[in-house]
């Protein structure tokens, strides 16, 4: 079966399976509760977040999981990658992973594993999996954060124009709390492709005003012949704000403007697998992967926090 | 310097913005930025450390306040009400909420950077304050956070010291060290400090005294509970002492259990910035089974007191009284009556010690108490003209009915013989002498803080969503703008490259004011400031 086919099938046998309960809720609501209940020891992940699990579990789905569904969360070569972006998952809560895993999709190519693996490593694949889809925060890659630390400082050169925790310069985004706000696959990719965009901080939501998220680099001439280079923080027709590369915000007027050219290359370096081994790469998305907060509250709207 | 009129002022206005360009030159370590050395900044809650909220700025001045425009809005999506002042530095707008910091262009609006903590935060927060590249926030999981003024990174983030919920009064930063305060919950108000450049934790004050403090006695056979500490103070740098105003005893209405004046409740207090050692207290209600919060803003004014310069301290309080205290030591100069009903007390002695009117105390039917418990004026900022030596403050007329109900019940309603009415109210800054009143239509408590320029101008919201600018001199209105959202928070004035703006929060929105481009006077300076006219 192609993994097209497959894929249609879990979404068909998904379906069937929720009118199925939908069907024996309305007959039976408390029966059927009982019987779901029994298929999931627990409601609640007890390793989400937890970068050792996670590690167990990556371990585990490499080796149990990866030869159909693919590595790290990409498509497989006979299943459906499991966090690959933009795709909509039907099976999303700790509880549905753990059931699919443990007691297989009727009626498609993914078997039961309940007597393959036991609940703690169902629990830790899941916890993986789950991450997998999270901010890179929930699910740290391995390496040695020490190291990569001293090369995003240092041979990396990433602190000449990023932040982390108060140090390095103002230029680009603050990577403080990068990791729960990206994805690890995003990150990679941002470190490696010229078109990835970034994320503005406090995530992306268009239905608030935001600085610009692309943090063009541009040169401006202004009306009385001085020099300003740095990259957009945002524009409208009528003004420009720039942090400059003298790491100084500039504020200007368009009418203060006599030219603004736009480099077409982005200043952010695409090419970091290239310039660094692949132990120190390895090494600097361990560290950067875990700059952030566990288990950080998910990015929410609405409510009501702090007040006297 | 008296006032000279527009003339002159327009000179001075000139003097200062030629330095100022497009970068404006970022801020280095401020050692104490004053509105009166640098006008076009307001970088902390009332402008700066004195608490006059006054702005020497005067282009937009009597002859011209007419032609004031709004020149931007700024949605802060998320947010209602919003209590704090905008503070502004190097021409960056920085607008605060707990868990929340937008930095603006202030010239245009536009977004700079945007920082968000979760969960959003609708509760009320009222500023933040900008100091050697460092603007901080309060957050509502007990931390304060410190962000690149510049960029928004974060440059820190600490727990608070013992698990404290930092409460919406904005931060000050004196001496490099941040003081924050807030309401303990049980027991009560407290103020601490951090260093400003690390976070670290420095010192705690507690409103309310240990076991252990003479002080404990003053409360009878009741545990202290109250005196919660939510708006920001004053700072003195000579002195190098921070004022804090502190509230209520708790239970409110009822003092029975608690005999004794219930100290720091209702007091202001004189704290050593870089210890928290209270170094003089006054008390202005004490005992009080009012709910009269000392939550107001003390007004810090040099001026000569009968003959002699003092260090003075300007006080409205919640009971009816404007105070002039001498700050060095505490010491009560002068007491005067600001609202037209006052019946809580028989006298008041040459201490400022005032004697409760026993047929005020509140009992189960209610009992007439003037001024009301909203207070004849609360929390909003009064204003201070150095030049016409007035004192402009929010007023409320009017009494409540005061009621007890237990141990710890109580409450108040208005009386409907003695209707409330708010005023914005000038007073002969010495004297306590009333100037002018201009009524606030439509206000409701507890009425928006104001503001006043050296245009001679007072600019004053209403509750309900009108601004006015009156004449400093007689309380004539002479422009007004309805902003279509409730004020509940103070505006403020700033300039950049020679344009003077006054800015304030409606609703969850942030306006900003300037008169027009082909203004005279905005026409030359934004001249200036694109490199012609050299």
């Amino acid at each position: 079966m192609k993994p097209r086919n497959l894929f249609i099938g879990v979404i068909a046998a998904a379906t069937a399976t929720a009118l199925l309960i939908g069907l024996a809720a309305q007959a039976q609501a408390p029966r059927a509760q009982v019987a779901s209940m029994a298929n999931a020891p627990s409601t609640k992940n007890p390793y989400t977040g937890k970068p050792e699990a996670v590690e167990e579990g990556r371990t585990i789905y490499n080796a149990t999981c990866l030869t159909c569904h693919g590595v790290n969360g990409s498509n497989g070569e006979f299943a459906p990658g499991l966090a690959v972006a933009g795709r909509f998952y039907s099976n999303r809560s700790d509880v549905q992973i753990f059931n699919v895993i443990k007691n297989g999709v009727a009626g498609t190519a993914m078997p039961p594993h309940a007597s393959r693996l036991s609940d703690d490593q169902i629990w830790k694949i899941t916890a993986y999996i789950y991450g997998l889809r999270g901010t890179a925060i929930d699910a740290s890659t391995p390496g040695d954060v020490a190291n990569g630390e001293q090369i995003f400082f240092g041979k990396g050169q990433c602190s000449t124009c990023h932040m982390a925790n108060g140090k390095g310069a103002i230029l680009g985004p603050d990577l403080t709390s990068v990791a729960n706000r990206m994805r690890t696959t995003a990150i990679v990719a941002s470190l490696t492709t010229d078109t990835s965009r970034v994320l503005p901080p406090g995530g992306y939501q268009s239905y608030q005003l935001t600085p610009l998220d692309s943090w063009p680099s541009v040169t401006v001439v202004t009306v009385d012949g001085s020099t300003v280079k740095g990259l957009v923080r945002n524009e409208d027709s009528y003004s420009m704000q720039i942090i400059g590369f003298d790491q100084k915000l500039h504020l200007l007027k368009r009418a203060q403007i006599k030219s603004a050219v736009y480099d077409k290359k982005r200043r952010m370096p695409s090419d970091y697998d290239k310039r660094l081994s692949k132990t120190e790469f390895d090494d600097l998305l361990a560290y950067v992967t875990r700059l952030g907060k566990p288990n950080a509250a998910p990015l929410q709207v609405g409510g009501r926090g702090g007040e006297e | 310097m008296k006032f000279q009129g527009p003339l002159l002022g327009g000179l001075l206005f000139a003097a200062f913005c030629a330095s100022s360009g497009p970068a404006a030159a970022q801020s280095a370590a401020q050692s104490e930025a004053t509105l009166e050395k640098s006008p076009e900044n307001w970088p902390t809650y009332s402008g700066d450390h004195s608490s006059k909220r006054h702005s020497p700025l005067n282009q937009i001045n009597t002859a011209n306040v007419k032609h004031l425009q709004a020149k931007w809005v700024y949605n802060v999506y998320n947010q209602r009400d919003m209590q704090a002042t905008p503070i502004v530095q190097d021409g960056v707008m920085y607008i605060s909420a707990f868990n929340r910091l937008d930095a603006l262009d202030a010239r245009t609006g536009a977004l700079i950077w945007q920082y968000q903590r979760q969960p959003v935060s609708t509760g009320a927060q009222r500023g933040t304050t900008v100091w050697d590249n460092k603007v901080f926030v309060i957050t509502g999981d007990k931390h304060l956070v410190a962000l690149d003024a510049r960029s928004g990174a974060i440059l820190w983030d600490v727990a608070t010291h013992d698990g404290m919920q930092i409460t919406g009064g904005a931060p000050l930063v004196v001496n490099g060290k941040l003081i924050v305060s807030g309401n303990r919950g049980a027991p009560g108000g407290f103020a601490q400090g951090y260093d400003a450049t690390t976070g670290k934790y420095l010192w705690t004050w507690s409103a309310l005294p240990s076991k252990t403090d003479p002080e404990y006695k003053t409360w009878g056979t009741a545990e202290p509970d109250g005196a919660p500490m939510w708006l920001s103070g004053s700072y003195d740098r000579e002195l190098n002492l921070v004022y804090y105003g502190t509230g209520q005893p708790n239970p409110q209405w009822n003092g029975t259990e608690r005999d004794g004046d219930n100290l720091w409740s209702n007091s202001v207090v004189a704290l050593d910035a870089d210890t928290g050692k209270l170094k003089w207290h006054f008390q202005f209600t004490p005992h009080d089974e009012h709910d009269w919060d000392s939550v107001q803003q003390s007004v810090l004014v040099d001026a000569p007191w009968k003959g002699r310069p003092r260090k003075l301290m300007l006080w409205a309080n919640r009971n009816g009284f404007y105070y002039i205290l001498d700050r060095t030591n505490g010491e009560f100069l002068q007491a005067t009556k600001f609202v037209s009903e006052v019946n809580w007390l028989t006298k008041m002695d040459d201490k400022g010690r005032p004697t409760h009117n026993p047929a005020a105390a509140p009992t189960t039917l209610g009992t007439l108490v003037c001024p009301s418990t909203a207070g004849a004026t609360n929390w909003p900022s009064p204003s201070y003209d150095p030049d016409l030596k007035t004192f402009f403050l929010v007023v409320q007329e009017g009494c409540s009915n005061n009621f007890r109900d237990g141990k710890t019940g109580g409450g108040y309603v208005e009386n409907p013989e003695h209707p409330w009415q708010l005023y914005t109210r000038a007073l002969d800054a010495f004297t306590g002498e009333k100037k002018w009143d201009y009524k606030q239509t439509t206000s409701i408590r507890y009425g928006p803080g104001l503001l006043s320029t050296s245009g001679g101008l007072v600019f004053s919201g209403e509750k309900l969503g009108q601004l006015s600018a009156l004449n400093a001199k007689t309380g004539q209105p002479l422009w007004n703008f309805f902003t279509g959202g409730v004020i509940s928070s103070g505006p403020m004035s700033y300039a950049i490259d020679g344009v003077q703006y006054i800015a304030m929060l409606s609703g969850a929105n942030v306006f900003a004011f300037a008169l027009p481009d082909d203004d005279p006077a905005v026409a030359a300076a934004s001249k200036r400031a694109n490199g012609g006219g050299k």
